[in-house]
C-alpha cells in the first residue's frame, strides 16, 4: 500500500517537527521549571481598557499565537469560550456559548465559518501561587472544521506559531483533523493535541491516543485530555501552549512589517485590518504602505481584539490585532498583503496562496428590478468575505446577475444565507457548476465557469474537454466500506488509498471529479453510513472527460440559466431528472408548455405540461369587489415574481429546485 | 318583547310611487344599461359622476351557515320558525331597525333626486326576514332617494323559508325579482353542504314561485364541483333547472375558502372535490345546456332568457356606483368603495357615528390605475366584454394599446375575442394588423370579450394579466 507508505514518511517528518518545536519553545521560554498548576488572573478586569503600556510588557517571549484546528464540531468553539472565560477575557455565564460564532448563519447553523481572533492576558502562576509569576500575551484564533472554509485554517495558521489540534474522544480522527493537521504541519507550527469530550459516555481516549500516533507519530504522552463542557483538564492547555508553542521570531527594532490576516467594513468605523505584527512596531499616527498597491495610509487607530475592539494606540512585535487606517475600500486590503513603514523597502512577507474558487453559480435578483439592491449587497458583503469572486453577467432568463466563484458547496449557502439576512437580498441562484477547459480543433482553449456561455453548437469540433479533480479523503467504519466504494466509482472515482486507522476504522482516498461531490455527494454518503462518514478533499489537478453541454428548452426556447455542462454517460439520466423537476414546479399556463433537454439538437428528454384548465372566481357578490381585486392583484404580483422565457413564465422555486438535481445519481 | 321605535308599520300602505324626476341623460344611460342593447355605446362607465341609481340591502339571517360559506351572517339556529307569521325573532327587528337608521342617516348623493332603479335584498337569507318589515326599508329607501316608476327589486330565498303566502306578502310589497337559491337538485349533495333544505323543499320552493301570479322574473342559483359531484348529477340539476323555466340562472363554481368548514375538509382538486379538469368541463356543460335551452351567458357566472339580464348586478360590471346598506355591505359612492363592518357590533357602532356625523368617509377614493383596473376586470366577465373606445378615452391610447398587445396571444389562440362596432368576431389577424397601425388603432376593433367558456374559465389569469400592464 503505497498510500500506507507515504502516510509513514509523513509521520516520520511530523515526530521531527513535533521534537524540534517543543525543544525550541522551552529554550525560548527561559523559564524550563515544571508547572504545576495555573489560574484565571483576568488583569485587566474592565475590557476595553487596555494601554500601549501595558501593551509594551509583552515582549515577543511572552507572546503566544495560537490556532484552535479540529475537524468540525469537535468542539473548537467551546474550547475557544472556556480559554477566554479562564483568563476573563469574556464574564462565565454572559453572552451566547461559542462566543467567537458572530454571524448570524454561523449561529443558526451552529457552525463556525470565519475565523475569529480574540486576545488574552494570562498569569502563568506556578505551585507557590508567586504573585510575580510571569505574565503572558495570548493570541487564540478560532476556525471553521468545515471543508470549505479550509482556507480560513491556513491564512489563521499564518499568523501562529502553534496550533490545539482538538479531537472528539469519541469520534477520533475524522477526513478534515487529517487535513487541518497537515496544513498546521506543513505550516511548521507546534501541535499539541486535545483530546475533547472526555465526559461523553464513549470516549475513548486511548484509542484516539493510538490513532494519532499510528496517524501522526505524536507521542500519546502528549495528549491533553479535556472536557470544554464540564471544565476537566482545561487547566491545562495554557501552560502547554506556554510551554510547547514557541514565541513569535521577529525583530524588534527593525521597521514595523506586518501581515494583513483579515480585513472587513465597518459602517461607523471604515476598513478594519487584523495584522500580525512580524517586525517592529506599530503606533497611532505612524505612516504605512501595502507592498502589493504601494499605496501609503496613516494609523488612525491600532489595538487588540479583547475580544472586541480595544484600542491600545500600539501593538508590538509578535502581536495581532487590528488597524484602521483610512483605507476606502477592502479592495485596497488585500488580504495576504504585507502592509510596512511607509518609505522604506521591505521584503514582503510570504502570504498565502489566493482562495481557489471550486464552484460558480449565477446570482441574480429573485425580483427582477432588484438589480441595483443585490449589486450593492454582493459588493458590502464581499468586503468581508473576500474569498468569494466576482463578474457581471446577463441571462435572457434572469436578466442581470453576477458569476461568483466559492471555495464550495456549504460556501455558497453561507454567502446567500448573508446576502439575505444581513443585506436583505432575495437571490436566485443558478445550478452550481465547476470550471472546465474545452478545447478546439483550432486548438483554441477556453476556460468554462458557465456553462452558458459555451455555444450549443459551436461550428468547430471539440478536441477535448477537461474537467477538475479532488484528492478525497473518507474515513468509515469499516462495515461501510463496500457501499462507500460502490458509491466512489459511480462518481467516477478512483481509488488511491485504502487503509485501516485503527481495528474498527478504514480510511479511503480516491480521487473524483470536483463535479460529482460538489452537489449531493456529501449527503449521500452520509446516507449510506448512517451518517459515520466524514469526509475531507483537497484540490488536484485537471482531468481530460468526455464532456457535453445540456440544454434545458421550454416551448423551443433555450433558457440559458438552466444549461449545465454534465459527462456524457449521465446527461441522459440528469436531462431525465431536469425536465421532471421543471414539470413539478412550473405551473400550468394558459398554453400546453413543452420541456426539454437537448444535446446541441439532440433532444434527449421531454415532457409536456398541458394547458390550465381553469382559474375562474365565479363568486362576486353583492358589488363587493374589493375582494376580487386584491386576489386578482396577488396573482398579479405572482406572475411578476416569476422569470419569463419567451412566454413562459418560471417561478423561483423552479430554480432553487434545479440546485438539488444530483449529477450521478 | 322589544318594541320598534320607528313606526314600521305605518309604513307599510304606503305605496304610491315616488315621484320620478328622470333627467334626459339618464334615460340616456339606463336605455345602454342593459346587455341587450349592446349597439349603443354608453357614456364612460368608469368616470361618469352619476349618483347611484340601485341598492343593496345586506340581510344576514340564516337557518344555519352552509359548510362552504364564508359571508358575514347571523345563524338564528333551527329553532327559529321558519315561516312564523307571529312574533318577530327580535334579532330581526333589531338589526332592521339599525337598517333602517342606517339609510335614514345617508345622505342622498344628489339633491335633485335620481330615484333608485335596482334593489337587491342580498344574504344571508332574506326570505327568513318577515314581509313587512322588508316593506319598512323599502320604504325607507323610497322616502330617502326615491324609486323610479319600474324598478327591479330583487330578494334572495331558500327552499323551505317561504310559502305561497309570504312570497304573495312580498310582491305586494313591490319586491318583483326572487334569486331562489337551489344549489343543487340532489338530496346528497345538499346535505353535505349543509343546507337547510332537502329536494322536497326545492320542489315546493318551484311550484310555489312558478305559480305566484305577480311575479315574472325569476332567477335560480346553482353549484358546481360540489364534493362528490358527478357529471350525472350535474346534467340532472341543469335538466331540472331548465324545466322549471327561470327567467335567470346564476352558476357558481364552488369556491374553498379558508375558514370554512369545507376548508377544513377539503382541498381544492382532491378528492372528492373535482379536478381541475372536471371542473372546468361542468363549467362548459352548463354553458352547453343553458344556451341550448335559450339562455345568454352574458356574464362569467350568469345567464338570462333574453331581455332578463340581472339590472342590478349589471350596476356592478358596469363600474357603476351604488348605495349599500347592512352588515358587511360594500357601496361605491362618488369614487370610493367602502365595505361596512363585519361584526355586528362593530357595524351597529358604525351606523352610530354616521348618525352623529362623527363617520368621516377616508376619502381614499381610487386612482385613475384604480379606476382602469376596476372597469377590466368588471367588464371582461361580461359577454360585452370590454368597450375599448370608451375606455381609451378614460385612460389613454397607450395604456389601450398596450392591453392589447398583453391579449395578442390570446386572441390567436381563442381565449380572448375581438369584435367590431357591430359586436362580430374579427379574425385575428385583423385584430393583430389593427394593432399594427398605431395611429388609428380602433378602425376595425372595437371591444374585446373573453370567450365562452374557454376564456371564462381562465378569466382570472387574463384579467391579472391586464392588471399587470395596467399597474406594473
Ligand atoms: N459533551 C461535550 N460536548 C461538547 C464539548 N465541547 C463541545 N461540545 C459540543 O459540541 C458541539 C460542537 O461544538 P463547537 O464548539 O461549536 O464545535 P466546533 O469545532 O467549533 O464546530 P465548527 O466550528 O462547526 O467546526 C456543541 O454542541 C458543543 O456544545 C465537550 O467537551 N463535551
Ligand atoms: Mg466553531
Amino acid at each position: 500500500m503505497a498510500g500506507a507508505a507515504a502516510l509513514r514518511r509523513s509521520a516520520r517528518r511530523i515526530s521531527r517537527h513535533l521534537a524540534a518545536a517543543s525543544s525550541f519553545s522551552r529554550s525560548a521560554l527561559q523559564q524550563p521549571e515544571r508547572l504545576l498548576s495555573s489560574q484565571a488572573s483576568p488583569e485587566h478586569g474592565v475590557r476595553g481598557a487596555v494601554s500601549g503600556s501595558e501593551l509594551a510588557l509583552y515582549p515577543p517571549e511572552r507572546v503566544r499565537n495560537f490556532s484552535i484546528i479540529a475537524h468540525v464540531d469537535h468542539g473548537k468553539s467551546t474550547l475557544a469560550d472556556r480559554l477566554l472565560e479562564l483568563t476573563g477575557t469574556i464574564q462565565k455565564g454572559h453572552g451566547q456559548p461559542q462566543y467567537l460564532d458572530k454571524l448570524q448563519v454561523e449561529r443558526e447553523r451552529g457552525i463556525t465559518v470565519k475565523a475569529q481572533t480574540a486576545t488574552m492576558f494570562y498569569r502563568h502562576t506556578t505551585a507557590s501561587q508567586d504573585s510575580d509569576a510571569p505574565r503572558y500575551l495570548l493570541n487564540l484564533i478560532d476556525t471553521p472544521g468545515h471543508v470549505d472554509f479550509s482556507y480560513e485554517v491556513s491564512r489563521s495558521l499564518a499568523a501562529c506559531q502553534g496550533a490545539l489540534l482538538v479531537v472528539d474522544a469519541a469520534q477520533g480522527v475524522q477526513a478534515q483533523t487529517i487535513a487541518n493537521f497537515y496544513l498546521a504541519f506543513e505550516s511548521n507550527l507546534s501541535i499539541i493535541p486535545v483530546i475533547n469530550k472526555i465526559d461523553q459516555p464513549t470516549a475513548d481516549p486511548d484509542n484516539v491516543k493510538e490513532q494519532l500516533k499510528r496517524l501522526f507519530d505524536i507521542d500519546p504522552s502528549e495528549a491533553l485530555l479535556t472536557s470544554a463542557k464540564t471544565g476537566k483538564g482545561l487547566e491545562q492547555v495554557l501552560p502547554a501552549v506556554i510551554d510547547r508553542i514557541p514565541s513569535p521570531p521577529g525583530k524588534c527594532d527593525s521597521p514595523v512589517r506586518m501581515l494583513l490576516l483579515d480585513s472587513y467594513y465597518d459602517e461607523y468605523k471604515g476598513v478594519i485590518c487584523h495584522v500580525a505584527v512580524v517586525d517592529g512596531a506599530l503606533r497611532k499616527g505612524d505612516k504605512i504602505a501595502s507592498a502589493a498597491t504601494g499605496r501609503a495610509y496613516e494609523v488612525l487607530d491600532v489595538g487588540i481584539m479583547h475580544p472586541e475592539l480595544t484600542p491600545t494606540g500600539v501593538l508590538y512585535t509578535g502581536q495581532v490585532g487590528y488597524v484602521i487606517s483610512g483605507m476606502r475600500s477592502t479592495k485596497e486590503a488585500r488580504i495576504g498583503d504585507t502592509l510596512h513603514q511607509a518609505k522604506s523597502t521591505v521584503e514582503p512577507l510570504p502570504g498565502f496562496k489566493p482562495a481557489k474558487h471550486m464552484v460558480f453559480s449565477g446570482l441574480y435578483p429573485a425580483d427582477g428590478s432588484d438589480f441595483e439592491a443585490l449589486s450593492h449587497a454582493i459588493e458590502k458583503l464581499t468586503c468581508n468575505d473576500a474569498s468569494v469572486s466576482v463578474t457581471k453577467e446577463t441571462s435572457n432568463a434572469l436578466g442581470m446577475g453576477f458569476r461568483c466563484g466559492f471555495l464550495g458547496l456549504l460556501h455558497m449557502d453561507v454567502f446567500h444565507q448573508r446576502l439575505e439576512q444581513e443585506y436583505g437580498a432575495q437571490v436566485i441562484s443558478t445550478i452550481p457548476t465547476v470550471p472546465y477547459i474545452f478545447e478546439y480543433g483550432d486548438g483554441s482553449k477556453i476556460q468554462v465557469e458557465n456553462p452558458a456561455a459555451l455555444a450549443s453548437n459551436p461550428g468547430k469540433r471539440v478536441a477535448a474537454c477537461w474537467e477538475p479533480t479532488v484528492i478525497a479523503t473518507i474515513i468509515i467504519p469499516s462495515e461501510y466500506v463496500g457501499p462507500v466504494i460502490m458509491l466512489c466509482s459511480e462518481r467516477r472515482g478512483e481509488q488511491l488509498e485504502y487503509t485501516f486507522i485503527d481495528a474498527q476504522r478504514a480510511l479511503l482516498k480516491y480521487r473524483l471529479p470536483l463535479k460529482e461531490i460538489i452537489v449531493d455527494f456529501y449527503n449521500e454518503l452520509k446516507g449510506i453510513t448512517s451518517g459515520y462518514a466524514t469526509f475531507d478533499y483537497e484540490d488536484s489537478e485537471y482531468q481530460q472527460s468526455d464532456l457535453v453541454k445540456l440544454d434545458i428548452l421550454l416551448n423551443g426556447q433555450p433558457v440559458d440559466a438552466m444549461a449545465t455542462i454534465v459527462h456524457n454517460q449521465k446527461a441522459q439520466r440528469v436531462g431525465k431528472e431536469l425536465v421532471e423537476k421543471l414539470k413539478k414546479f412550473i405551473e400550468r399556463q394558459m398554453f400546453e408548455i413543452t420541456i426539454q433537454a437537448a444535446i446541441g439538437s439532440k433532444i434527449i428528454a421531454r415532457e409536456t405540461l398541458s394547458a390550465m384548465r381553469k382559474n375562474v372566481l365565479a363568486k362576486c357578490y353583492g358589488g363587493d369587489i374589493t375582494r376580487k381585486k386584491k386576489l386578482l392583484e396577488k396573482q398579479k404580483e405572482g406572475k411578476k415574481r416569476m422569470k419569463r422565457v419567451g412566454s413562459v413564465d418560471i417561478p423561483q422555486e423552479a430554480f432553487h429546485e434545479l440546485l438539488k438535481v444530483s449529477n450521478s445519481k | 318583547m322589544h318594541r320598534l321605535a320607528i313606526p314600521l308599520v305605518s309604513h307599510l300602505p304606503s305605496r304610491k310611487p315616488a315621484p320620478i324626476r328622470r333627467r334626459p341623460q339618464d334615460a340616456r344611460r339606463h336605455a345602454s344599461s342593459t346587455a341587450a342593447t349592446y349597439s349603443s355605446t354608453p357614456p364612460s362607465p368608469s368616470l361618469s359622476p352619476l349618483p347611484p341609481a340601485s341598492a343593496y340591502v345586506h340581510l344576514p339571517f340564516c337557518r344555519k351557515r352552509c359548510h362552504y360559506c364564508d359571508f358575514p351572517i347571523v345563524a338564528l339556529g333551527s329553532a327559529a320558525p321558519p315561516r312564523g307569521q307571529g312574533a318577530d325573532d327580535p334579532r330581526i327587528v333589531d338589526y332592521v331597525r339599525l337598517l333602517l337608521r342606517e339609510v335614514a342617516a345617508t345622505r342622498p348623493v344628489s339633491d335633485d333626486g335620481v330615484p333608485l332603479e335596482t334593489v337587491f335584498f342580498g344574504g344571508g337569507t332574506p326570505s327568513l326576514v318577515p314581509p313587512r318589515l322588508v316593506a319598512a326599508v323599502l320604504d325607507a329607501l323610497r322616502g330617502r332617494f326615491g324609486l323610479s316608476a319600474c324598478p327591479e327589486v330583487s330578494i334572495e330565498m331558500d327552499p323551505g323559508t317561504f310559502d305561497a303566502a309570504r312570497l304573495a306578502e312580498l310582491v305586494g310589497v313591490g319586491v318583483n325579482r326572487v334569486s331562489l337559491g337551489v344549489q343543487a337538485f340532489q338530496e346528497d349533495l345538499l346535505r353535505a353542504c349543509g343546507r337547510a333544505h332537502g329536494v322536497k323543499e326545492v320542489h315546493e320552493a318551484l311550484g310555489i314561485l312558478t305559480s305566484c301570479e305577480g311575479l315574472q322574473n325569476w332567477s335560480m342559483d346553482l353549484i358546481s364541483s360540489l364534493p362528490n359531484q358527478t357529471q350525472e348529477m350535474w346534467e340532472e340539476s341543469l335538466r331540472c333547472t331548465v324545466d322549471a323555466r327561470p327567467t335567470h340562472v346564476s352558476v357558481y363554481d364552488l369556491q374553498i375558502e379558508q375558514g370554512t368548514k369545507f376548508g377544513q375538509m377539503y382541498t381544492p382538486g382532491v378528492f372528492p372535490l373535482p379536478s381541475d379538469t372536471e371542473s372546468a368541463s361542468f363549467y362548459k356543460i352548463a354553458s352547453k345546456h343553458l344556451s341550448e335551452a335559450g339562455y345568454n351567458h352574458y356574464e362569467i357566472s350568469s345567464y338570462c332568457k333574453p331581455g332578463y339580464e340581472c339590472k342590478h348586478n349589471l350596476t356592478y360590471w358596469q363600474n357603476r356606483p351604488f348605495y349599500a346598506f347592512g352588515l358587511g355591505s360594500a357601496s361605491y359612492i362618488n369614487g370610493v368603495r367602502y365595505s361596512r363592518p363585519k361584526r355586528m357590533k362593530e357595524y351597529a357602532e358604525w351606523v352610530q357615528e354616521l348618525e352623529d356625523g362623527r363617520w368621516i368617509h377616508k376619502c381614499r377614493s381610487s386612482d385613475m390605475k384604480d379606476l382602469a383596473m376596476d372597469v377590466v376586470m368588471l367588464s371582461l366577465r361580461t359577454a360585452r366584454g370590454l368597450d375599448l373606445q370608451s375606455f381609451s378615452k378614460s385612460f389613454g391610447k397607450s395604456l389601450t394599446l398596450s392591453l392589447c398587445n398583453v391579449f395578442k396571444p390570446f386572441v390567436e389562440s381563442g381565449l380572448v375575442i375581438a369584435m367590431d362596432s357591430k359586436r362580430r368576431a374579427l379574425p385575428h389577424i385583423d385584430f393583430e394588423l389593427d394593432l399594427q397601425n398605431e395611429g388609428d388603432f380602433g378602425s376595425r376593433v372595437a371591444f374585446i370579450r373573453l370567450s365562452d367558456p374557454e376564456g371564462f374559465l381562465l378569466s382570472n389569469e387574463l384579467i391579472s394579466l391586464a392588471f399587470g400592464i395596467i399597474s406594473p
